[in-house]
């Protein structure tokens, strides 16, 4: 084999279709074969022999031809990439000096762009605290699971994750050695030291198995003992997190031994445990004590009660376990008849993700809340898109003549795809950055809105969050980039060049955009607008007494409770007896316990009527006064006399009237306690119905029995609680100044004024968040359509100065050419519109279940968007067909 | 080969071809008689060979390629040394000659007696 002489003459042809660098390599080997040919025979060698010492001299032609064609492609590839870096570059720079001559339209898209990013990374952290993320420091998190159990409870079925320690003993026998359990409570805010000094704390309660399980470790002092973990007479110990220990101690090396007060109990602090473990739920605990603590104060034994149903449970099952297998053993083993508490034999057992909202029970409807809003948010980032993809389309179109001019200088148009599209990334990234900071804000306000009572272990901003970010940048920047660079490198050269004003390119197109823009936004304002008024409707719910001026006041003891104290009842008079003199209190009244949250039954007998066993009403013991203290309205009859009048007195609420005594007014009628045969307690009066424990709920039976007139059954009741009637605009300065009487009266007492609103706040958050937040994220749609609409008709009222000049010499008035404008820009708005009605009816069903006294498909919801979003629509259309209106005719037919 | 040829490592061939080059930009074939003929025939080495290190060169940065005519006409492509290929010459010519010393050192040397 050689070069000149044994290659045919058709393959020359071949260096055509040969790859450039195989072409190199031969064209210079030939060349070296032909001059040492030729030199050798000059020499006077035969040409064979030339060739054949040629080909010796060589060597091994068709390795050195491979190694010199791989030696050259990497070369080429090496030198391709430099190229791409430098063009990349120069692209950039290129985009930013447009940019720059440009700045209204960069930061206007900056600032679309980093919102809509930003929304949806801030959605991203929650939802990935939420669901997806184990908790920190947990080892092996995917080979942990939760127990649930499937019930029939009286309001339903549903999952339930407490368990009562027979259950767990039930669970672990059943298990074997099949899995490992631990039993642990959710953490709790408890008070940590003294008196009013003393803070909150998060703390749970767990079993020495908890930490075993989770493979959480001490990193000073230890956990604490199997003797310790005993559950009768446990020694008071506590672990703490390494969080506590650096926040509140310090970190001081030597905590462990130091006594620590949790409760008003005097624990000794005997270990800080590794970070970042702080437990395994969402809210971060500080401190853990054994689990005999969880149910102290109910008497010794409580381990063999399954009314104490508080705890959680967690399995690692051993990893030749089946769970399947295994939840089929636990369903058995906790529907065996000790376990009957619940009535209910057809229990299910069920392993759950360590995440305890990835389910499988009932997730909060704050989380409910925020699972739409991530939706939301990704609506607002199409919106963003959409309008940026507007923005960009007018910018395309206003530099035709510049484009047109670049191609017809020989520009590719890829290359200038490229270019245009540099322009969209750049300003993507800086969005990026933006939206890195609306995110860090945004994610904690969305926590602290969403929920605020728990203690977030992680910050808002983490490496996923930012590289989904990243993500986001990049799918918007194509999203928004590519069309209007696809139209502007189609310009065509000749029609532009020729014609000075341009063509109407990709009017439709915006037009387009505008109506998704328009759909989005009537869907998002339509979800607003159902928000609202559900949180309207709740407001506005009848709780049966007057929260915003419902106070109660008492004082508190680290140590020793009240009830101990025999003159407690005497002083806490004396004390309502102060209170009712501090101005802009009205109503002052004593009562056993709070208005709400506190539920007591005993046993009575109502006239000769027989009851259904489910009618069980509640009972509240009160003094005279209490409801005009509390705002519970008086319907029928009168109130508890101040002094005993020989005869026994009880109030009935309204339900119970109704339910005891049907078809009869309830006054004059006798219930009696204990037994059938027990003293007479008359209903003297009938007040209104009020709620026990939640904002929503029905109508509950209940009745009021005199502090002063107590039947055998429920002597133990004394008065605990001042409830008062306080004027909303001067609860700041009543508080302090019960809080310095409660001081005087209870010397060494910890001052606790409660107002029923702040008690109740909670329950209504979930509404508050949906309609403030549905309406932020529809606000801000409403505000990116509106300027969409606005560019996109400005822009068509540029482009049609021509037409508008000729009208206005035809005669048409000023009136004309707006009507014409604002009527086109409104038809866009309302198609718009109405597709995303008919949007927000078919995604009603997935905040249906969040809403409350308004379905999703409501007619006057509907009509107030549309009309909200089409008198937007006009306004936004109204300058620029102003503008029209007043185009000067003579100077734009001159232009041409 | 004759029996007389050695066999060159294949970082004292990149010298010569550099100490070719720094004549002046040579096509791959004016390396090979450089090289073949100042050795005058003591060592001999393979043409294949000094192309592979020419290549090599290239991607090293160390010299650049250009297509041009030869002198007979023909078209060849041409070497040049770069900056960073100039100065690998300096770098490779001292180690060399510090080599070469070094191993002229040794042949000179008489064994000393052990303490």
């Amino acid at each position: 084999m050689s070069y000149p002489d044994r290659t045919p003459a058709w393959r020359r042809y071949l260096r055509f279709i040969r790859p450039p660098i195989a072409r190199d390599v031969d064209d210079e080997l030939r060349f070296h074969f032909q001059s040492r040919i030729e030199e050798l025979i000059a020499l006077g060698a035969t040409p064979d022999g030339a060739r054949r010492q040629t080909e010796d001299e060589f060597g091994d032609i068709r390795q050195v031809r491979n190694d010199l064609m791989s030696i050259d492609q990497r070369v080429a590839a090496h030198r391709r990439r430099g190229e791409q870096v430098r063009e990349m570059l120069s692209d950039l720079r290129y985009a930013i000096r447009s940019l720059r001559r440009a700045p209204g339209l960069t930061i206007g898209v900056v600032l679309l762009l980093a919102l809509g990013i930003g929304a949806n990374a801030a959605m991203f952290t929650f939802l990935d605290t939420m669901f997806l993320r184990a908790p920190e420091g947990v080892v092996s998190p995917g080979g942990l699971r939760r127990l649930w159990t499937y019930h029939h409870f009286s309001n339903g079925a549903q999952y339930w994750p407490g368990f009562s320690y027979p259950e767990f003993e039930a669970v672990r026998g059943a298990v074997g050695n099949d899995a490992k359990t631990a039993l642990y409570s959710a953490p709790q805010k408890t008070k940590i030291g003294l008196g009013e000094s003393g803070v909150e704390a998060q703390v749970s309660t767990a079993s020495v198995a908890f930490f075993d399980l989770t493979g959480a470790r001490a990193e000073l002092g230890r956990l604490y003992a199997a003797d310790e973990d005993r559950l009768d007479a446990p020694e008071r110990v506590a672990v703490v997190s390494h969080r506590y220990w650096t926040n509140a101690m310090d970190g001081d090396r030597h905590a462990a031994g130091k006594p620590l007060v949790i409760g008003g109990k005097k624990y000794t602090l005997v270990g800080v445990v590794g970070a970042p473990f702080v437990g395994v739920d969402l809210d971060a605990a500080d401190i853990w004590i054994p689990l005999a603590f969880y149910a102290e104060g109910r008497g010794s034994g409580w381990w063999k009660k399954s009314e104490t149903n508080g705890f959680q449970l967690l399995l690692r099952p051993s990893p030749e376990a089946n769970d399947a297998q295994l939840e089929q053993r636990l369903t058995a083993a906790l529907r065996r008849p000790l376990f009957g508490s619940y009535g209910d034999t057809a229990t299910i057992a069920e392993f759950g993700s360590i995440v305890r909202a990835a389910g499988p029970g009932k997730r909060l409807q704050e989380v409910e809340v925020g699972v739409r809003l991530a939706a939301v948010a990704i609506i607002v980032l199409l919106i963003a898109c959409a309008n940026v993809v507007n923005l960009l389309l007018g910018r395309a179109v206003q530099r035709q003549r510049e484009v047109a001019v670049r191609l017809a200088l020989g520009i590719g148009r890829w290359r200038l795809i490229r270019l245009l599209f540099a322009e969209t990334l750049a300003m993507s990234l800086a969005a990026g950055v933006v939206a890195l900071l609306v995110a860090y804000f945004a994610g904690a306000t969305l926590r602290r809105l969403l929920l605020p009572d728990i203690h977030w272990a992680t910050s808002p901003i983490d490496w996923p969050v930012v590289s989904f970010a990243l993500l986001l940048t990049v799918v918007a920047s194509v999203a928004a980039g590519v069309i209007p660079a696809r139209q502007s490198a189609g310009t065509d050269v000749t029609t532009v060049l020729k014609s000075r004003a341009g063509g109407v390119r990709g009017s439709r197109l915006r037009a387009a955009l505008v109506i998704s823009q328009a759909a989005l936004s009537a869907l998002l304002l339509c979800g607003a607008a159902l928000f609202v008024r559900s949180l309207v409707n709740v407001r506005s719910l009848d709780l049966g007494f007057n929260a915003s001026r419902l106070m109660t006041a008492t004082a508190t003891y680290d140590y020793h409770s009240r009830k101990d104290d025999p003159t407690t009842p005497a002083r806490l008079a004396e004390l309502s007896r102060r209170i009712a003199r501090i101005p802009g209190v009205a109503h002052v009244a004593l009562a056993a316990t709070r208005p709400i949250y506190s539920i007591s039954w005993i046993k009575f007998y109502a006239g000769a009527d027989s009851m259904s066993r489910e009618f069980n009403p509640t009972y509240t013991v009160v003094s005279p006064g209490y409801f005009a203290a509390s705002g519970i309205r008086l319907l029928d009859g009168g109130d508890f006399a101040d002094s005993r009048s020989g005869q026994h007195t009880v109030i009935v609420s309204e339900t119970m009237a109704k339910r005891a005594w049907p078809g009869r007014r309830a006054i004059g009628e006798c219930m009696y306690f204990g037994t059938r045969g027990g003293d007479c307690y008359r209903v003297i009066g009938i007040v209104g119905d009020s709620r026990e424990s939640a904002v929503i709920e029905e109508a509950k039976p209940k009745y009021f029995l005199s502090l002063s007139d107590l039947p055998p059954e429920a002597k133990d009741w004394t008065a605990n609680y001042v409830v008062l009637s306080a004027d909303p605009a001067r609860a700041g300065a009543i508080t302090s100044a019960i809080r310095s009487l409660i001081r005087e009266e209870f010397p060494g007492g910890i001052p606790s004024i409660v107002r029923l609103s702040d008690y109740l706040a909670p329950q209504y958050r979930p509404w508050e968040l949906g309609a403030k937040l549905f309406t932020a994220f529809g606000i801000l749609a409403l505000v990116v359509a509106v300027i969409g609409i606005y560019s996109t008709t400005s822009y068509g009222v540029q482009q049609r100065v021509h037409e508008f000049g000729v009208r206005i010499a035809l005669g048409a008035r000023a009136v004309d050419v707006v009507r014409l404008v604002v009527g086109e820009g409104t038809r866009i708005v309302a198609i718009g519109v109405v597709v995303g009605i008919a949007l927000a009816v078919a995604a009603g069903r997935f905040v249906a279940a969040l809403l409350y006294g308004v379905t999703p498909n409501d007619p006057l919801t509907a009509l107030t968007v549309g009309a909200c979003l089409l008198v937007a629509g006009m306004a936004a259309a109204i300058v620029p067909a102003w503008r029209a209106a007043r185009v000067d005719p003579a100077a734009t037919l001159k232009t041409d | 080969m004759t029996a007389t040829s050695l066999d060159l490592l294949q970082g004292t061939l990149d010298v010569l071809v550099l100490r070719a080059l720094s004549w002046g930009p040579m096509h791959g074939y004016g390396v090979a008689r450089f090289i073949n003929r100042g050795s005058d025939g003591t060592f001999k080495v393979l043409d294949g060979a000094l192309y592979t290190s020419l290549h090599r060169m290239e991607e090293r940065g160390w010299v650049e390629s250009e297509w041009g005519n030869a002198e007979s006409g023909k078209r060849a492509k041409f070497y040049r040394l770069t900056t960073a290929g100039r100065r690998a010459v300096r770098s490779e010519t001292t180690n060399w000659n510090a080599y070469v010393a070094a191993v002229a050192r040794v042949f000179a040397a008489t064994p000393e007696p052990a303490r």
